[in-house]
């Protein structure tokens, strides 16, 4: 029961924690309420797809599944990273025209890849999660205690649901200003930590070659092995024993999304 | 012609997939009840090698190691394989995300 309940906390607590930065980042951005109901709408299509990839890769237990399956994970994290981004210094460069309504075409046009890109996103980050979720707990309910496990599971949903409602309603709380910079950093951050995972596996699979490895080892001062590390992570793309590719990745990440801040700050 | 084009490259991709299987030395691991079984697998450094990892249940669980960037969800009575690039002499933690407090593991590359 302990493990069903921290597994699909942390699960959920993921896709939650994404779904909640989105959730206060419409807030702030998007008076329409139009952008939360594709957030909705993405939560559900991502449940769906998460329950169709478990049963897909339980009714066939091959080979072909589990690599089928590593695909579609690192094709998600890419996705889900080069969206997130792409939402974010959009809305940086056109946030203050669509607000004023100066050019209301083009807000409308936004609008509706904005939502779309919303909706994606929330869809992956649930449909990654939720897939090993189903996996995990479809596993454990062989075992046969299943009103333990049921509670488990739902008690880790519910502590996700209620860790990721407190963290956006302590976001919403500061004002709009500094919500809007706030969120969309730890958009950018988790972005940047979905790329870095989605570097991990390619260089896990030797589709890239690490060039150094590790460069550094801080195990000693924060361990990644461990519940609370890998949580940190999870979150933030920390390495405590990176690979000269992975560190490579993340500068340039980070060196594009400034300049592409910078330049759409300015205009 | 472009079928022919490509059984050549597939008969090709599986002429070298079976010559790197052939020279390559495999280490088991199992994982069952939340264990690994052996917790410390000892490998020679700077070689190649394959894991074959197999979920003996009861449950599904995910190998997973950072600091080698493998990730690995098995479903139970699964066996899958995962080959590692060669490593510089040391020690390289690995977990099962599914069961973490007991299933911790080490390579140990000589
Ligand atoms: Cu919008």
């Amino acid at each position: 029961m302990g493990n069903a309940f921290f597994v699909v906390w942390r699960e959920s607590l993921e896709a939650f924690l994404i779904a909640g930065i989105l959730y206060a980042w419409l807030k702030a951005n998007d008076d329409s309420g139009q952008g939360r109901r594709a957030l909705f709408l993405g939560l559900a299509a991502g449940a769906g797809l998460a329950m169709l990839l478990g049963w897909a890769l339980l009714t066939v237990q091959d080979e072909l599944t589990g690599e089928a399956l590593d695909m579609f994970q690192t094709a998600t994290l890419f996705v889900a990273a080069g969206l997130i981004t792409q939402m974010v210094l959009w809305m940086h460069k056109h946030g203050r025209q669509m607000k004023a309504r100066l050019h209301a075409d083009l807000a409308a046009a936004a609008e509706k890849s904005g939502h779309l890109g919303v909706a994606v996103v929330a869809a992956l980050a649930v449909a990654r999660e939720g897939a090993e979720t189903v996996i995990f707990l479809y596993g454990m309910a062989q075992e046969g205690d299943l009103s333990a496990l049921l509670l488990g599971a739902l008690a880790g949903f519910a502590g996700a649901g209620a860790t990721a409602w407190l963290a956006a309603k302590s976001l919403a709380r500061l004002n709009i200003g500094l919500l809007l910079r706030l969120s969309s950093i730890l958009l950018l951050v988790l972005a940047s930590a979905l790329l870095i995972s989605a570097i991990d596996r390619l260089l896990g699979a030797g589709w890239l070659p690490p060039l150094l490895d590790p460069v550094w080892d801080s195990s000693a001062l924060l361990d990644d092995g461990t519940k609370a590390g890998k949580l940190i992570a999870d979150f933030s793309g920390y390495r405590a024993r990176p690979a000269l590719t992975s560190l490579l990745a993340w500068a340039t990440y980070w060196g594009v999304v400034i300049f592409a801040w910078r330049r759409s700050g300015r205009g | 012609m472009k079928h022919a084009l490509h059984s050549v490259v597939f008969a090709l991709f599986l002429a070298s997939t079976a010559a790197l299987a052939d020279d390559m030395p495999t280490y088991k691991l199992t994982m069952k009840d939340g264990r690994f079984y052996p917790e410390t697998l000892e490998v020679p450094a700077l070689t190649r090698f394959r894991l074959e990892v197999k979920n003996e249940g009861p449950g599904a669980t995910e190998f997973e190691s950072l600091e080698l960037k493998k990730e690995l969800v098995l479903a139970p009575g699964v066996t899958r394989n995962l080959v590692f690039y060669p490593m510089k002499p040391g020690t390289y933690k690995f977990f099962d995300d599914f069961h973490p407090e007991t299933g911790q593991g080490r390579i140990v590359a000589k």
